[in-house]
């Protein structure tokens, strides 16, 4: 960095600086975070990676193919990314000052990419220590094998680091390559005879237990050479993107800091640009129809959401079937479909979310609040219902589970998500009340009350998708999840606007 | 129509409208003057019943103003700030979406959308999503949506926001035949253009301030 863009970056950090006393207490709540929170769950990772099921996993025949896979979508993810937020990404003041500079861009934005790296390649080094450890722990591999795939780790980290600041610096072009790192990526997994002839497949051939020094070196190699387009991808990073970028982020992290992250999550939220010519309003001659086609219509004018949406509710739906399976983990996998669900139903809910922000403001519709919210209710449970029915009746009968009960479970957990969208989608600001302290002998608990007012609807789909499976079990459970759900947004719904 | 009686809005110790006093007839603009804050934009909220005054009434049509009245809603329309906008929609199909909730007959929604578009003239842009629009587009687009649906009452703050003199002309002219087609105009503005061409009445605030 030269001394212009370290000054203007120094002027930028002075306006913050903070007093010894303020720096002694971020030392202190890092070390606290990193007790209570991180050091527990990195202990149950790695209990959970040296059990004898998760040497299982690591050690099974396909695993170095599995990698190879994960590689390639780690590298095809980072460049999709790199479409909405990059790694070059100051603040946006900073941002105008310096790239309206005759600074070269590679001279103020290398810093925000090293920082982006740093972290990247931290990520996928701890991975590949997990991994070569649990193999190691159980005398599955030799130290010098694991040295090797967490040298090959910190590798990835680097080549995932220079694929998210190209698919920053071209856009358009990191669709089709990252959708075809992907595809070879399935190849390669499916056919280890590829694996000598493409970077992920390298990956998946310094795997523990079979890795050759080879690979070390051409990975290497590929990753010297790929570091050294860096200023030139730095440098071809024009002012609009990086401006749009700055504030996105900003905007992102000042919802995400007041705990609304519905709010931030629309920042990214795919913009439609297609299907403008297909009318979305007929005269269907009913108005619930009226309204099923314009969402219907609305959902598809965002094909690449739409698709991740279902995708997400049939994985839903394979896992509500599994969970009646005899030896699954029936309230887990019910747990994490209810997620699913809820993260599918997203992209569908577009009107209910409209209808909410309509019914707090002035009246713009011929028909009441509540006939509009359940008309924009129509498209995502006709939706949600049909894929996870399909999805649910496929896979029991592959399986060999019975129907029924994953079909009324499956239907249950879909309805009471779609609730839980909808009592999202009038949630408002974060209530006054919240902000107040709670004093207890453990410490202030109002950033705990906080953020489960924040993910309420988040915790409530996967308490939803426990109890939907556990049905039969325990109706009491899901009567009381489903009132809780239905009294949350009933309460919302009367104090909104 | 409106009436309007020893109004006045106040916040804690903060007066966010000194009482005014001011009625309107069926068919007649009131337009509201003033410097900023001196609780134009106040007053019409007060119209369109999402704030309560502290002292004096509101009425129109003779009733009280409660927003929650389904008769009050369907009388009184009102644009203070943009109308909330679906991302997904095209610019026709939110016109015609609304004008669609309004009307018995749905196939009359697309022609009276499009002429309620040609008249503030978007027609150009029918095709455009909301983010595809100019800062001006889009104070256009909110009014189209607010004249897509029937009302007695229509109040609107600064709809000259952000346009250019042509577009002002346009806005002028459509609220001029909604004006003379019967309908009461409650406008907060500072555009001399739309003072000088629509005002029936005119309260300026500045003086009752």
């Amino acid at each position: 960095m030269s001394g212009r863009s370290r000054g203007a970056v120094g002027i930028w950090r002075a306006r913050n600086a903070r007093t010894p006393r303020d720096r002694a207490y971020l030392v202190y709540a890092v070390l606290m975070v990193g007790l209570v929170a991180i050091v527990p769950v990195a202990r149950a990772v790695w209990l959970s990676a040296t059990s004898e099921a998760g040497v299982a996993v690591f050690a099974s025949p396909a695993a170095p193919g599995v990698a190879a896979l994960v590689v390639a979508a780690l590298w095809a993810g980072a460049l999709l990314l790199g479409r909405d937020r990059g790694p070059a990404v100051l603040p946006p003041f900073l941002t105008h000052a310096l790239a309206t500079s005759d600074l070269p861009r590679s001279d103020p934005f290398l810093a925000p990419v090293l920082r982006a790296g740093a972290l990247v390649i931290a990520v996928t080094t701890i991975a590949s220590v997990l991994v070569g450890g649990s193999l190691l722990s159980h005398g599955l591999t030799d130290s010098l094998g694991v040295a090797l795939f967490i040298a090959v780790g910190a590798l990835v980290g680097v080549i995932a680091t220079v694929a998210w600041l190209a698919g920053q610096a071209f856009p358009r072009t990191a669709i089709p390559v990252a959708l075809g790192v992907l595809a070879l990526g399935a190849v390669t997994a499916a056919v280890p005879l590829m694996q000598p002839f493409t970077p992920w497949g390298w990956v998946g051939l310094s795997y523990p237990g079979n890795g050759s020094p080879h690979v070390l070196a051409v990975l290497t190699a590929l990753t010297a050479a790929l570091t050294t387009a860096v200023p030139t991808l730095l440098n071809r990073l024009d002012l609009a993107g990086l401006s749009a970028q700055a504030a996105r982020w900003e905007s992102a992290t000042t919802h995400a800091a007041g705990m609304d992250f519905g709010a931030a999550a629309t920042v990214y939220q795919g913009r439609p640009h297609i299907g403008r010519r297909i009318r979305a309003i007929r005269p269907a001659g009913q108005l619930p129809l009226t309204f099923l086609i314009r969402d219907a219509i609305g959902a598809t004018r965002t094909p690449g959401r739409l698709i991740v949406g279902v995708l997400a509710i049939t994985s839903a739906g394979v896992l509500i079937a599994l969970a009646f399976a005899p030896v699954t983990p029936g309230w887990l996998l019910g747990a994490a479909a209810g997620l699913l669900v809820f993260a599918g139903l997203g992209p569908l809910t577009d009107g209910i979310r409209h209808a909410a922000s309509v019914t707090s403001d002035f009246p713009l519709y011929g028909i009441s609040d509540e006939r509009l919210l359940a008309n924009h209710a129509l498209f995502p449970l006709v939706t949600v219902a049909v894929v996870l029915l399909v999805a649910v009746i496929l896979c029991s009968i592959i399986a060999g589970i019975g129907v029924a009960e994953p079909i009324v479970s499956s239907l249950t957990i879909g309805l009471l998500a779609l609730i839980a969208r909808v009592s999202n989608a009038l949630k408002g600001s974060l209530p006054t009340a919240l902000l107040t302290p709670i004093p207890t002998p453990m410490g202030d608990l109002s950033a705990a009350a906080r953020i489960t007012w924040a993910l309420d609807a988040v915790l409530l789909a996967a308490l939803a998708g426990t109890v939907g499976t556990l049905a039969f079990e325990s109706p009491i459970l899901l009567i009381g999840v489903t009132a809780a759900l239905i009294g949350v947004g009933i309460n919302r719904w009367r104090d909104r606007g | 129509m409106i009436e309007v009686n020893g109004v006045g809005v106040v916040s804690g110790d903060v007066t966010l409208l000194a009482p005014v006093s001011v009625t309107a007839q069926r068919g007649e603009a009131l337009i509201v003057c003033g410097r900023n804050g001196t609780g134009k934009s106040t007053l019409l909220r007060v119209l369109a019943g999402v704030r309560k005054p502290s002292t004096g009434t509101a009425r129109i049509g003779g009733e009280a103003v409660v927003e929650r009245d389904r008769g009050f809603r369907r009388r009184v329309a009102a644009m203070i700030g943009l109308p909330p906008m679906a991302p997904d929609l095209t610019v026709l199909d939110h016109v015609t979406l609304v004008a669609t909730t309004w009307l018995d007959d749905p196939g009359a929604a697309a022609p009276l959308a499009r002429g309620v578009l040609a008249g503030l003239g978007l027609e150009a842009l029918d095709e455009r999503f909301p983010h595809e629009l100019s800062s001006g587009q889009t104070q256009l687009f909110g009014l189209a949506l607010v004249l897509a649906r029937p009302f007695e009452v229509l109040i609107l703050d600064e709809p000259e926001q952000r346009l250019d003199p042509e577009h002002l002309k346009s806005v002028s002219r459509v609220l001029r035949a909604r004006r003379d087609g019967g309908a009461t105009l409650v406008v907060a503005t500072h555009s001399p253009v739309l003072e000088d061409e629509l005002a029936d009445r005119t309260l300026r605030l500045d003086a009752a301030a």
